[in-house]
């Protein structure tokens, strides 16, 4: 502040100072006090003690059990001037009647405003006031003013009023104090709060009331106090004048909205996409053929990726999209150039581990766009974009933007703000490239390494119940959802977008049976969501009391006495098996909700899991699959298997080109060796 | 006798109030106390389980509503107040349902008319009313307000709530201290899951009635039975989330093939067995509240649930 002639308030002294000088104040209190038109008395004093103050021996009690409270005195001596003066003349509303407080209140809990805004002072210039009350009113906040910022606006030509979202409290910053008792109603009407109970009420202005506070210059030493004394209520105090010292935020007048809405949490909802073409689920379905194409990216043709990060909400500005290297224009049609797609992400509740979930949503969203269209993922993506909607005018920037409102717009709790930097630069794309491929690298380490024993808490879904009532899945890091669409992190992050939803949280408690996999707390959680049917559940046997199966499952998993072992038949395969049963009327067999010792559902992923069948003594169990499905797991199930140093195994299990009866199944199993015929019986 | 008709429960559907007498700061007749049961409907029980309500339908528009009602009642169903009158004192209805479906016209915006209707049904019959808002969420927000405003103080029941709609009236619930209905598609979860958001908002649960959503017999009924009995059962072992009253109404009863193609001179009877039949059905499943357009289901009803009654002798029946 060294060469700055303005003078210069430091809050903290001017607070004392106002404090002692509202103590006085109120001392000197001598008339009865009232307000008209409520039911809550002197609100904040009642809200705070339940005691309705109406002359100095009330006011002065309130004071004391309230240490002294700024806000209180503040109350108090506007009460009484109110009562003594009348109320100040027009647009001035002074204290506001029950009756508008109820509709005020209404539009909060009906979310047609968003959150509270108090600004007071004087601002540095009409057009500065004018532009943050715009901004205000953009964003669904319901604004009151106090002060000279009043005036200021109706310079600037701005209108005022309820009608406006604007409301005009008072002449002086000191009439802000009503924004107080417009609260503490609402938290009495709408909150559920007792009048008295101080802590509910404090709960409710923090957590509920999504109140913020933007002081200009120009408040005198009370001023300072009352405002200081709101922060008690979790409103953050964000300042844009010459306050130093104390817990104000200083903010630019360009950001100051969007500071306040961030720490408080307030989202404004994304419902349109600005870019030149359609966006839905409608068009996920479509591709993008050659001769349709304009350009492409990636595929194997040119170097791209796509990388999602999370940051810190400081580091990006929500909805900014960067293009990096030549627009759509300098592309010439029907040829590949390189692509980085880097996504920046911040909120209160994002964390590292949801990145990857996230990062796969890419996939949809840009197959949304009626003109783009995405193959794969991380450094092997292929993307284009259709010569139709490259004459529409979409450019590669449209791309970012359709990215930066989807995620916005489908994980509303998680993301507070999502930046997109788009990367055409050959050289560029290429470094960019190295950076991401270690995050790919940490990232799949950390997965690689999770294990159901790392984790206390499993997430169940019962997303199913709808047509299989008694079923509830149990989803664990090394056991997907029977639906292989499900995994224990997309359980995590849909408990945490939708507390109440489908996938809650299971504290797995001790083991019953480690072998199968029985816990405590997975039977409590399994028998409350079964409604009382289900007693019991092991989540990697097939034989003691199974996980119950909806309809959904990727693969059926069953036994083959005759052979002792464990048979796999994905949904794809619609031929006969060793079982004498078609995946069909397995499926008519085992499903809607039944526990069925002998049969599980299961997803492919779950096969390749070090937990697969753990009960009945693992992957060496398994028999036969269906060649189509051998062929999709070959790669990672020939790693696994040689990694355990069991590489012949792979070949030993049977397909339907060894076997397509339960002889046939026997003497290949002969033939070969098969370690299941040497194994402790299943039955 | 000998059974145990609790089964061992332990749970009790939480009491909802509708409507609020003059002592009680409306200006209803009565209020009602749904709710309280610990068991199963009709069941041989001390104290004996009390008959559901059977409230009746009516309108503000009637171009929205079914043909055979407009044909049964005549120019009764242009006047709101008229029809809700003739609900009270000679269908012999419990409730009166107010579908505004004036909202439905296009581009509706004349919300004061809104007030002035359910004004003049309030005054125009003593019963309590349940208010059915808008099909519009545009104009949701004003709706239920106004609906909310005007009623202060008769503990209204509002309709309909939705997991994806349910902010305008539940904000007029807490405003105005009404109850309302939660609506989910025949899903148990679905129906937790909405009180659970409700309550997230700050609706009570006493004030909350769920609509598990019911469909015509023989059209997909069996699935509402089943959703039904399973939301009781839930709630009377001990879940509190969805230990409330049920509302049902077949609305599609009078549109269904049967009712469609029946001779003119059968179709009253046979609309009316239908909403007969699975108003009953949806009774012994447990709903507290049987809501119905046709009239003449109205005193059917009410006997029938007379005669469940074990304490009833022949005399209650007419």
């Amino acid at each position: 502040m060294i060469g700055v002639n303005k003078p210069v308030t430091d809050v903290k002294s001017a607070k004392s100072n106002g404090e002692n000088h509202l103590k006085m104040m109120i001392k000197a209190i001598n008339h009865t006090i009232s307000y008209d038109e409520t039911a809550y008395h002197l609100p904040i004093s009642f809200a705070l003690t339940g005691i309705a103050v109406h002359d100095q021996k009330t006011a002065l009690d309130v004071f004391n059990r309230t240490n002294s409270n700024p806000m209180v005195a503040l109350e108090c001596i506007t009460a009484e001037k109110t009562a003594a003066d009348g109320r100040e003349p027009p647009p001035y509303t002074g204290f506001i009647d029950d009756t508008v407080i109820r509709k005020l209140g209404y539009s909060l809990v009906d979310g047609s405003i968003l959150g509270l805004a108090l600004v007071v002072g004087t601002p540095q210039s009409a057009d500065r006031a004018a532009a943050l009350c715009r901004e205000l009113q953009e964003k669904y906040m319901l604004t009151f003013l106090a002060g000279d910022i009043i005036a200021s606006l109706s310079r600037a030509g701005v209108k005022v009023g309820l009608e406006y979202r604007l409301i005009p409290l008072g002449s002086k910053p000191a009439y802000g104090i009503h924004f107080v008792d417009i609260i503490a109603r609402v938290a009495m009407m709408f909150g559920g709060v007792t009048p008295g109970d101080i802590h509910r009420l404090l709960t409710y202005a923090a957590e509920r009331a999504r109140a913020i506070v933007i002081v200009f210059p120009g408040l005198s030493d009370q001023e300072i106090a009352f405002v200081d004394g709101m922060r008690v209520l979790g409103f953050p105090i964000l300042s844009l004048g010459d306050y130093e010292g104390g817990d104000w935020i200083s903010a630019l007048p360009d950001e100051v909205v969007r500071r306040g809405m961030e720490i408080k949490g307030i989202r404004v909802n994304v419902t349109a996409i600005p870019i030149p073409m359609g966006c839905s689920p409608a068009f996920e379905g479509k591709s993008i053929r050659k001769e349709e194409m304009y350009v492409e990216f990636g595929g194997g043709r040119t170097p791209a990726f796509e990388l999602l990060q999370m940051v810190n909400a400081e580091e990006i500005k929500d909805g900014q999209i960067t293009v990096i290297g030549p627009e759509i224009e300098a592309m010439k049609e029907g040829s590949a150039y390189p692509l980085g797609i880097i996504i920046k992400v911040a909120g209160k509740m994002m964390k590292k581990e949801y990145e990857p979930v996230l990062e796969r949503r890419i996939h949809n969203f840009v197959n949304y766009g009626e003109g783009s269209w995405h193959v794969a993922q991380r450094d092997i993506v292929w993307i284009r974009i259709s010569k139709e909607v490259v004459a529409k005018g979409v450019k590669i920037e449209h791309i970012g933007k359709l990215l930066a409102s989807k995620f916005r717009m489908d994980f509303p709790q998680l993301l507070d703000a999502v930046s997109v930097t788009l990367i055409t630069d050959e050289a560029k794309v290429l470094s960019a490239k190295k950076d991401a491929e270690k995050v790919y690298e940490e990232r799949d380490s950390r997965i690689r390494g999770m294990r159901d024993s790392d984790v206390n808490t499993y997430y169940s879904c019962t997303l199913c119940q709808t047509f299989a009532p008694n079923h509830v899945c149990v989803i664990t890091p090394e056991h997907p959802a029977l639906c292989g669409a499900i995994s224990w992190l997309d359980g995590k992050i849909a408990y945490e977008i939708a507390p109440s939803g489908a996938n809650q949280p299971i504290e797995k408690g001790a083991f019953i049976n480690a072998q199968n996999g029985e816990y405590e707390g997975v039977n409590k959680f399994v028998k409350k969501a079964s409604h009382g049917e289900i007693d019991r559940c092991s989540l990697y046997s097939l034989m003691e009391y199974p996980m119950t199966c909806c309809g959904c499952f990727e693969c059926i998993a069953l036994m083959l006495p005759e052979v002792n072992g464990i048979m796999i038949v994905n949904r794809e395969f619609k031929g006969i098996t060793p079982s004498g049963m078609t995946f069909s009327t397995l499926a008519g067999t085992i499903g809607g909700g039944s526990q069925t010792p002998g049969f599980i559902g299961i997803s492919k992923n779950y096969i390749l899991s070090d937990r697969f069948l753990q009960g009945e003594g693992g992957i060496e169990r398994l028999v036969w699959m269906p060649s189509q499905l051998k062929e999709e797991l070959k790669t990672r199930l020939a790693k696994k298997l040689s990694d355990q140093n069991k590489s012949d195994l792979f070949e030993k299990i049977a397909d339907e080109t060894k076997a397509t009866t339960i002889e046939d199944l026997i003497s290949y199993l002969d033939s070969v060796k098969h370690p299941a015929l040497t194994m402790k019986p299943l039955v | 006798m000998g059974y145990d008709l609790h089964f061992g429960w332990t749970g009790v559907i939480g009491p909802v109030t509708l409507g609020a007498t003059k002592a009680e700061g409306g200006t209803r007749k009565m209020a009602y106390h749904i709710g309280g049961g610990t068991t199963l409907p009709f069941l041989d029980t001390t104290p004996p389980s009390s008959s559901p309500l059977v409230a009746l339908e009516i309108c503000d528009n009637p171009e929205y509503w079914s043909p055979i009602v407009r044909h049964f009642c005549g120019d009764l169903v242009t006047t709101a107040d008229d029809w809700a009158k003739t609900a009270e004192t000679v269908y012999g209805a419990d409730l009166v349902r107010l579908y505004l479906t004036s909202t439905r016209e296009r581009n509706f915006s004349d919300i004061v008319s809104i007030g002035k209707t359910v004004e003049s049904v309030l005054q125009a019959t003593a019963l309590p009313l349940i208010i059915e808002g808008s099909n519009e969420p545009r104009i949701d927000s004003d709706v239920f307000q106004k609906c909310g405003e005007v009623a202060q103080g008769e503990k209204l029941l509002l309709g309909t709530a939705e997991a994806s709609r349910y902010r305008s009236i539940a904000a007029s619930a807490i405003a105005y201290n009404h109850s309302l209905i939660a609506q989910s598609p025949i899903d148990v979860n679905l129906a937790k899951q909405l009180n659970i958001l409700l309550r997230e908002i700050g609706v009570q649960r006493d004030h909350i009635i769920i609509d598990p959503y019911t469909g015509a017999l023989g059209y997909g009924f069996e699935y509402s039975y089943s959703a039904m009995e399973r939301i009781r059962f839930s709630a009377l072992k001990g879940d509190a989330d969805l230990g409330m009253p049920m509302i049902s109404s077949a609305i599609d009863s009078l549109n269904i093939k049967e009712v469609r193609e029946a001779d003119p001179e059968q179709q009253d009877d046979m609309a009316v067995q239908w909403e007969y039949y699975t108003g009953i059905a949806a009774a012994v499943a447990g709903a507290e509240i049987i809501s119905v357009r046709h009239p003449k289901t109205v005193g059917l009803l009410k006997n029938a649930f007379a005669s469940f009654k074990k304490s009833a002798d022949f005399s209650e029946v007419k």
